[in-house]
């Protein structure tokens, strides 16, 4: 068993027994390689009435590894406007790059996610929105991004 | 090398219970022929006063696996698959930690407040 499966599985117990914070579900988690969460900022914010999801593709090193996480873009769900969020659903997070530690969860990554919304002054795409998803990587891990307080600029 | 023996004292053996037990097995007629002690072991943390309660202090922060248990690549728990102490009071699986110190990504950070990694000599308390 992958070491990515045991501790997927302790994650996935706890959600279980204890449940997700207020404004986070689990939608899809049968294996331990891809896992889909929905999101949405509860209270008044620029997101009011929206609702996201999000998916997590681990590798068997996760946690020692980042997850790859994004946005999913479909016929049901869209990527919010956020000036850290591509229109291809990828996200410009230090926690999932450079800042990652294997401390953190599936749930702090998506409480992260929500007070990154949660404190949005302005809906809009990052500046090099159409510059980066035109040449994108599948994988959001293969992005190196510059973090930036507050817009994002991405190097693919 | 860290581990601390929890055997019961001998104030703990002349507890109400056992005086109880004792009466149970005279009034029942009872004769004990033999008796196995067994002992239990623990990882001496240096946070044995938030053992009730706090389940969480009790698992490695990276595999949340008990301190007790062994890291995922391991079978055995014990000698073989240690704790690691960082100087920042931070404890690990030995084994957690360096896999996460070796990675470049680690910057050689705690995992827990970010700080540089230091390993420490666990101090001891002598109380």
């Amino acid at each position: 068993m992958a070491v990515s499966s045991r501790r997927l599985q302790k994650e996935l117990t706890e959600i279980k027994t204890a449940g997700t914070p207020c404004g986070i579900t689990l939608l899809k988690a049968d294996d331990f390689q891809t896992w889909f969460l929905s999101l949405e900022v509860l209270g008044e914010s620029q997101y009011k009435g929206e609702v996201f999801a999000l998916m997590f593709r681990f590798d068997p090193q996760y946690p020692i590894s980042a997850p790859a996480v994004q946005f999913v873009v479909d016929d049901k769900y869209k990527a919010p406007l956020h000036p850290h969020v591509y229109s291809n659903g990828h996200i410009c997070a230090s926690i999932l790059g450079g800042e990652w530690s294997p401390v953190l969860s599936v749930i702090a990554v998506c409480i992260t996610l929500q007070s990154m919304l949660a404190s949005c002054k302005e809906k809009k795409r990052p500046p090099d929105n159409d510059r980066y998803v035109a040449h994108a990587p599948d994988n959001p891990k293969k992005t190196r991004f510059v973090y930036h307080e507050s817009d994002s600029a991405a190097a693919p | 090398m860290h581990k601390q023996a929890l055997l019961p004292s001998s104030g703990q053996l002349e507890s109400l219970e056992t005086t109880i037990f004792i009466w149970l097995l005279t009034t029942m007629k009872v004769v004990v022929k033999n008796w196995h002690a067994i002992a239990q072991w623990k990882w001496d943390t240096g946070n044995n006063d938030a053992d009730e309660g706090d389940v969480e202090g009790d698992v490695c922060g990276i595999c949340r696996v008990p301190y007790e248990g062994c890291c995922p690549t391991c079978k055995m728990p014990g000698d073989d698959c240690p704790l690691i102490w960082g100087e920042c009071s931070h404890v690990f699986h030995m084994h957690c930690l360096l896999k996460w110190i070796g990675t470049a990504a680690s910057k050689q950070q705690c995992p827990m407040d970010r700080r540089p990694w230091v390993t420490a000599e666990r101090k001891v308390d002598p109380s």
